[in-house]
């Protein structure tokens, strides 16, 4: 039956492409837009939700035309890639893993006509600039959707590598979870990878024995995580698609993702009207990047205000690192008076009070 | 050490035991056909993203399972094709296998990240608990049932039959086996395809029953520890089961640690099992001569 209809799809998309195939030639799309992910786009992860940004982009503005490229590699094999499609045409770049800043500029400096975006670096030129998400205060939504859910008072966090921003996200879910639940703790594994995908089960499984009843994770895909709480009956917080939500009908809470669709539109229209502008753009919840999951079926409706409330609240400019913040040794990190944000994210080598576990 | 963190690490280490004890029993029956593959993470990979592609096709986990086995058992023939028939360098062929492994992996696979399987479903014992530490404890999926089965089976096959005399014999001295009327290539063929299709379990349980996940490269360098306890277990496959668990509770303490809080800098918890191998290696090492196959990583030219 699938497969008729499979079949069937493909017959009347062929016979689109031929009736459209001589109107498509004439009318030039007004943008050609090349995409490169390191991952398969459907890991319900961070790959999906650059994709599902550039599906919005594409769905905004008619005609534009996208290519894209899976699995490509954070190595020079992503420099072939790119150029390939400023050969087909492509006018503007997203290239959206860390690793392929460099080839991406490199390019950029030998096609001063093309236009590249890259996600997470640093690296600015007239027509190379770059964007993140302002992940870290995003948490704290999380944390406190974590800190009403968990009966156990234990929350479980698996975590990739553990460099500064992964310590900034882990810190401000703690800080939610504590603000309307002073007993909440936080546990932490480090797996050593982004994608290690048995360790990741195991991990997550190591959490629940130690307690935790709601488990989230920062690594490429939620997927094995989640997978793993929703089996052990265990709630789960996803990150990086707000689309994981699929992955666990039960123990679905929320989950934090990223909605890139609006700043790539909105490049694409600069691209378009000749007026791009480089930047380092990181946005979080009150600009439209950041963007907080549907929530599960479990969730009653009082924790779902408390969590938009946090939201709104973090979108609006509360910041959870101003002083005094104190680290899990009782050590005083950020005095009263200061505030940590931007750059300093990327600091975190402490845990704050409240999370189980060593940083470094 | 508190309960959890006992029945927790107990658990994880036959849960991700399982996998490297399957790969692991494949690559001792290779080797006492005196065949050295270093194909083995190629292998896994090739299993469970087979494995992962039939579960999500059919539904069924357990026609994963069983796909997985065929799919490793014909990548491994390919290599037994190389070196068996053809004489190739050992370890250029099973380097090669890896790497063939990988891509093809990473094809097989492609059209079904993040598709939802049935995993391969818990079985708890009779009279336990549905939840709480009891089921982590005596509930698992029928892959780890049969593991130790599995072990005891290899070695019976080695030890008590004569195909295993033949392949113990192919393994020392090809050109002993032949004068003896045996068909070292034929025994050859044999034992490696019953390698992959261990091989291809190994991997499929990664995907279809402990993770529920296909990912590229997800068997992490496991099949290579495969190959590291073959030498620990010194061919025998009653001493894979040791080397597998003890590999698995060295990872399985080292997350748990972490869970439990233990005040240890996670970076050298991650290191922890890899240390922990080669500490094994080199203690198992000096004190005896070696117990591998006498002819392992030579070619039977043969007698044409």
């Amino acid at each position: 039956m699938t497969r008729m209809r499979i079949v069937a799809a493909a017959c009347w998309a062929l016979l689109a492409l031929i009736a459209a195939g001589p109107a498509a030639a004439q009318d030039k799309p007004p943008l050609i837009v090349g995409a490169i992910y390191v991952g398969s786009v459907n890991d319900y992860g961070y790959n999906r939700s650059m994709k599902d940004g550039l599906e919005e982009m594409k769905k905004n503005i008619p005609g534009l035309k996208l290519i894209e490229a899976e699995n490509v590699p954070e190595t020079a094999e992503s420099e072939r890639v790119m150029e390939g499609m400023i050969q087909q045409g492509a006018k503007l770049i997203f290239a959206t893993s860390f690793g392929h800043q460099q080839f991406a500029f490199n390019l950029a400096k030998a096609h001063p006509d093309v236009y590249f975006e890259h996600a997470g670096g640093w690296m600015q030129a007239p027509n190379f600039g770059n964007f993140f998400g302002a992940t870290q205060a995003a948490w704290y939504p999380m944390g406190v959707a974590a800190g009403k859910m968990t009966k156990t008072n234990t929350l479980g966090f698996v975590a990739g590598v553990p460099i500064g921003y992964v310590i900034g996200n882990i810190n401000a879910f703690e800080m939610g979870a504590r603000s309307v639940n002073p007993k909440a703790e936080t546990r932490v594994v480090v797996t050593g990878g982004w994608s290690d995908k048995a360790k990741e089960a195991t991990a997550a499984g190591a959490l629940i024995d130690q307690g935790a009843d709601v488990v989230t994770m920062h690594v490429d895909s939620p997927a094995t995580v989640i997978q793993t709480a929703e089996s052990r009956g265990k709630y789960s917080i996803g990150f990086q698609s707000v689309a994981a939500q699929a992955l666990a009908p039960k123990y679905w809470i929320t989950g934090l993702g990223f909605t890139w669709g609006p700043f790539m539109t909105e490049t694409a229209k600069s691209v378009i009207a000749g007026t791009f502008k480089p930047a380092m753009v990181r946005e979080g919840l009150g600009q439209g990047m950041m963007a907080v999951a549907p929530f599960g079926s479990e969730v009653p409706a009082d924790v779902k205000s408390l969590v938009l409330a946090a939201a709104d609240k973090v979108g609006k400019g509360f910041n959870p690192f101003t002083g005094p913040v104190t680290d899990n040794t009782g050590a005083v990190k950020i005095p009263a008076g200061e505030s940590w944000g931007g750059d300093k994210m990327g600091n975190f080598d402490w845990y704050v009070e409240g999370v189980i576990g060593k940083a470094k | 050490m508190n309960v959890g963190l006992l029945v927790g690490v107990i658990s994880s280490s036959i849960l991700s035991g399982t996998s490297l004890l399957y790969a692991t029993l494949g690559e001792v029956v290779g080797e006492r056909a005196g065949i050295v593959n270093l194909g083995l993470e190629g292998i896994m990979l090739i299993g469970a993203a087979s494995g992962f592609a039939a579960a999500a096709l059919t539904g069924s986990p357990y026609l994963g399972i069983a796909a997985a086995a065929l799919a490793g058992a014909a990548a491994n023939l390919i290599f037994a094709y190389v070196v068996v028939s053809r004489h190739a360098n050992q370890l250029a062929a099973g380097l090669s296998l890896m790497f063939f492994g990988i891509g093809m992996s990473a094809l097989i696979g492609r059209p079904f990240v993040g598709s939802l399987i049935t995993a391969l479903p818990q079985l708890p014992l009779p009279g336990v608990a549905e939840d709480g530490l009891g089921a982590r404890l005596l509930s698992y999926d029928v892959l780890v049932y049969l593991a130790l089965p599995a072990a005891i089976a290899t070695w019976w096959l080695i030890y008590r039959t004569r195909w295993g005399l033949g392949l113990r014999t192919v393994g020392e001295s090809p050109a002993a086996a032949y004068a003896a009327g045996l068909q070292p290539q034929r025994l050859q063929y044999q034992a490696l395809t019953f390698a992959g299709a261990l091989g291809g379990i190994a991997g499929a349980h990664l995907s279809v029953a402990l993770t529920h996940t296909w990912a590229e490269g997800m068997t992490a360098g496991r099949g290579f520890i495969a190959i590291a306890l073959v030498i620990f277990a010194k061919w025998d496959p009653l001493w894979a089961v040791v080397g597998a668990l003890l590999f698995g509770a060295a990872e399985g303490l080292q997350l748990q640690l972490q869970a439990a809080g233990a005040d240890v800098s996670p970076f050298v918890m991650n290191m922890t099992p890899y240390l922990l191998t080669l500490a094994v290696l080199v203690l198992w090492g000096w004190s005896r001569q070696s117990a591998a196959p006498a002819a392992l990583g030579r070619n039977f030219v043969g007698v044409e």
